[in-house]
């Protein structure tokens, strides 16, 4: 149990609990199932792109460029839809060629990082770039609405089963799958190996290139997905509707308890920091507070909790003698 | 069969600029405790390296394990054959726990989708944890061990992974000496199972405790392989230090002046303990002492980025209190440190931007703008009397052959002015003829009445350039010795014992004396 409470994930979820107290009080819509449902709902591109985000934030590099690629590969299926014919082995197929996209897109960040070695910052800040000019070079900035998307398309977005939406589905699916990888396979592994100490891991024959290169392909893949669960959820095809979203991304990933120098994080943690943010956001609507505060307090707890990791670990670090004097 | 579990032979290893290893060679027999031995930059650390496939020898290494040739190319050849190497800064993943840790590597030939066996893993750690009779729960994250229990960790992978010739890195290194004896325990059991084991360390006494045989090594060449018992202490240190090359040794009695910088009672916890000493104008004092006996960190701590816990600083027989770094340039103190290249230069920028760094703000025009005549003025001149070469101010530091780098080091800090100048491992990484301009330089800033204090492993240099020795150990001063008297077996028997040396049992003793009253 002492170990248990020691976990940061338990501080997070007390946190959410904590604010969903008041919350409550606050208006009585927040503790309703359907308010729930819509928040989860509302949260699931986030939830896809932090999960990928995790792993990257695990062996210590980060992705900017996640919020550009889910547009690029959006866009894609948009144009996809009036080469695709209305039925439901084309909503089949999209689950195929928009992780390919995704993947073709991570893949060219993970070799820059791995082979060329050049920091991951950099590499995601340029394809960033590269990536959304494109897209708007192409789009003209347009967006593409509901009129033109398949009806087997829009029967899937609006498809509930036992009354909770197919998007939230999408997410458990996504959620379980990664958190087998992490805990149950040798790459797995591998990524929190090579997060916890990169040395070691060449000591003990970790290839720790071919982790770098598996964990930004991983991202582009979800980042596919994702792009399927964002024109499902808001029914169109937004060329500038994701801007800025890594960084709340990143800031999910972070408040869920993955350590920015890396070797630390878990899915668990990481949709636990979606859920918190996702409250906020919820609670501040409800309560009638002005939206521009929401990027205040977020980015206030992020820099909080960041430093409060950082001092920790200093800390620890300072206790480490160096030398052993002789009395 | 062969007698012997590994054989290396025509070792050799060329960095850019400096061939760390020489010919070397190294023979292990099967169930030995084999004590690897040199200063610190002798070679040890790479002969490792080398063993464990992170370095590539030169052409013409050959490896034997049990007789038969074999090659290692990465890491992975070492271990399959049997080799497990045990860092000095350990192989660990703080982040996972005991039993990952034992287990991890284990795996690293098959597909990276494989599923892992939880139930294997634990069982293969709590089997090699009981191996040595340990108790510690596999299931702890290795972060919460200390690291007398992290070390065992990284044994029980040794024993997990079936290794056959266990390497150990300075192992004692960071123990207590209640941890060290248990740790002795270990390997006398490790070895009676017939495991073998290279021990590298500088305790002397440690290698007579645990060692069977040993293999010297010096400057990166193969001295010899001795028994054990065959050797005393006296003998081992000659071998450690005796050269066919080294510098002049510096004979001449400087004039030495009033005393300008004294240091007392310093003391910081876990860092060094009760230094006194003083340095008078004129003079070069050499400080020395094994790598980890806290040189470095005096250094520090009088520069003002290690903040002693307690102690006093007189500069001209003014007491001073240095708060920081800043503060110390402020009153008259350089510190150079040892990484050259990370900590003492902006290697990309040029050697005029270099030089004037520490005393841009001396260098504003009246519109508090930099004035960039002056500063290649000051340049020039440094480059001038340092003789950097070559001597083209607008050259980035980087294009600088070790020596001249250092140069341009030592002039950016002259720009200063100080009273006091601290250089560590002033020749660290430099070629032999470069070295010699280096000491004559030193030599000129003591004789232009700069206070020089020099870090160095090197004995040989300790004595071209010091007019006084103070040796280190364990964070304390172990001994003082004047260049007249000083010799490297008298400064190496300081540094490895707490003083006496000419009988080596009484050290023996002494040392063992010592150790059990910590």
């Amino acid at each position: 149990m002492k170990e248990l409470l020691k976990q940061k994930e338990i501080s997070i979820l007390a946190i959410i609990l904590l604010i969903g107290a008041v919350l409550s009080f606050v208006s009585p819509v927040f503790l309703t199932v359907g308010n729930f449902l819509d928040i989860i709902e509302g949260n699931v591109v986030l939830g896809i792109l932090a999960i990928g985000m995790t792993l990257i934030i695990i062996t210590s590099d980060i992705d900017v460029s996640v919020a550009a690629v889910t547009t690029a590969v959006a866009v894609s299926i948009g144009y996809l839809f009036t080469y695709l014919p209305d039925s439901w082995i084309s909503v089949l197929l999209l689950f195929l060629i928009a992780p390919v996209i995704g993947l073709v897109m991570g893949l060219v960040n993970g070799l820059l990082v791995s082979i060329i070695e050049i920091p991951a910052i950099v590499v995601t800040l340029g394809t960033l770039n590269i990536i959304a000019g494109i897209v708007l070079y192409i789009t003209n900035g347009n967006y593409i609405n509901s009129t033109s998307f398949p009806t087997s398309f829009m029967e899937f977005a609006n498809y509930e089963l036992l009354g909770i939406p197919i998007l939230i589905y999408l997410l458990a699916i996504v959620a379980i799958g990664t958190w087998y990888i992490l805990k149950h396979t040798l790459i797995g592994r591998s990524v929190l190996a090579i997060g916890g100490n990169t040395q070691s891991s060449v000591r003990v024959g970790i290839d720790y290139k071919k982790v770098k290169l598996f964990v930004f392909a991983y991202m582009g893949v979800l980042a596919g997905i994702a792009a399927i669960a964002q024109t499902a959820y808001t029914k169109a095809v937004d060329p500038n509707g994701m801007l800025g979203l890594e960084l709340t991304v990143i800031a999910a990933v972070v408040l869920g308890g993955a350590n920015i120098h890396g070797g630390r994080g878990s899915v668990h943690g990481t949709l636990l920091g979606v859920l918190l943010l996702a409250i906020m956001q919820n609670g501040m609507i409800l309560a009638r507070i002005d939206t521009y505060w929401q990027n205040v307090v977020t980015g206030a707890i992020i820099v909080i909790a960041v430093s409060y990791d950082h001092i920790s670990y200093k800390r620890s670090q300072d206790k480490l003698a160096k030398i052993e004097v002789e009395a | 069969m062969s007698d012997y579990i590994l054989q290396m032979k025509n070792i050799s290893k060329t960095f850019p600029g400096v061939k760390a290893l020489d010919n070397v060679e190294l023979e292990v027999k099967k169930g030995e405790v084999h004590a690897l031995i040199g200063e610190n930059g002798a070679g040890k650390s790479t002969l490792i390296k080398i063993l464990a496939g992170i370095h590539k020898p030169d052409p013409g290494a050959k490896f034997y394990f049990e007789g038969e040739e074999a090659k290692i190319n990465k890491p992975i050849d070492a271990t399959l054959k049997g080799v497990s190497i045990i860092y000095q800064d350990l192989s660990l993943f703080p982040n996972l726990s005991v039993a990952e840790n034992i287990y991890i590597g284990q795996d690293s030939n098959k597909k990276p989708w494989k599923k892992i066996n939880w139930k294997n893993i634990k069982k293969t750690a709590e089997r090699a944890l009981e191996e040595l009779e340990v108790d510690i729960d596999p299931n702890t994250t290795v972060e919460r061990l200390s690291i007398a229990q992290q070390q065992l960790v990284e044994i029980a992978r040794a024993l997990a992974f079936e290794a056959k010739l266990i390497v150990m890195d300075e192992p004692t290194s960071a123990l207590s000496s209640s941890e060290v004896e248990k740790l002795y325990k270990v390997v006398d059991k490790l070895s009676s199972r017939g495991i073998s084991i290279i021990f590298i360390s500088h305790k002397l006494k440690e290698l007579f405790r645990v060692s069977d045989r040993f293999t010297v090594l010096r400057d990166g060449k193969y001295v010899g392989s001795y028994q054990t018992e065959e050797i005393d202490e006296a003998k081992l240190i000659n071998l450690m230090v005796g050269r066919d090359v080294s510098y002049e040794k510096n004979e001449k009695e400087v004039e030495t002046g009033e005393i300008i910088f004294q240091v007392s009672n310093f003391s910081k916890q876990g860092n060094f303990k009760d230094i006194s000493f003083s340095l008078k104008k004129g003079e070069v004092l050499g400080i020395t002492g094994l790598v980890g006996s806290g040189r470095t960190e005096l250094a520090q701590a009088i520069f003002g980025v290690n903040k002693p816990d307690s102690g006093e600083l007189k500069i001209y027989g003014n007491y001073v209190q240095i708060r920081s770094s800043a503060d110390a340039v402020k009153k008259g103190v350089a510190y150079i440190p040892e990484a050259r290249q990370t900590q003492g230069l902006v290697l990309e920028q040029s050697i005029i931007n270099n030089i004037s760094l520490p005393i841009l703000n001396r260098m504003r025009n009246k519109l508090k703008l930099i004035d960039r005549k002056s500063e290649v003025q000051l340049a020039e001149q440094y480059i001038k009397s340092l003789d950097v070469r070559p001597a083209l101010p607008d050259l980035p530091a980087s294009k600088l052959s070790g020596g001249n780098q250092q140069k341009v080091v030592i002039g950016k800090w002259l720009s200063a002015q100080p009273k006091i100048l601290i250089i560590d491992e002033p020749t660290n990484g430099i070629d032999i003829g470069a070295k010699t301009e280096i000491h004559k330089l030193l030599r000129r800033l003591a004789n232009d009445g700069i206070g020089v204090i020099m870090i160095s492993s090197e004995l040989p240099e300790i004595l071209a350039v010091s007019d006084r020795v103070l040796v280190m150990r364990h964070g304390r001063i172990s001994g003082e010795l004047g260049i007249k008297e000083a010799t490297q077996e008298k400064i190496m028997s300081y540094a490895l014992n707490s003083g006496k040396k000419d009988d080596s049992s009484d050290v023996l003793h002494e040392s063992n004396q010592v150790s059990q009253g910590v």
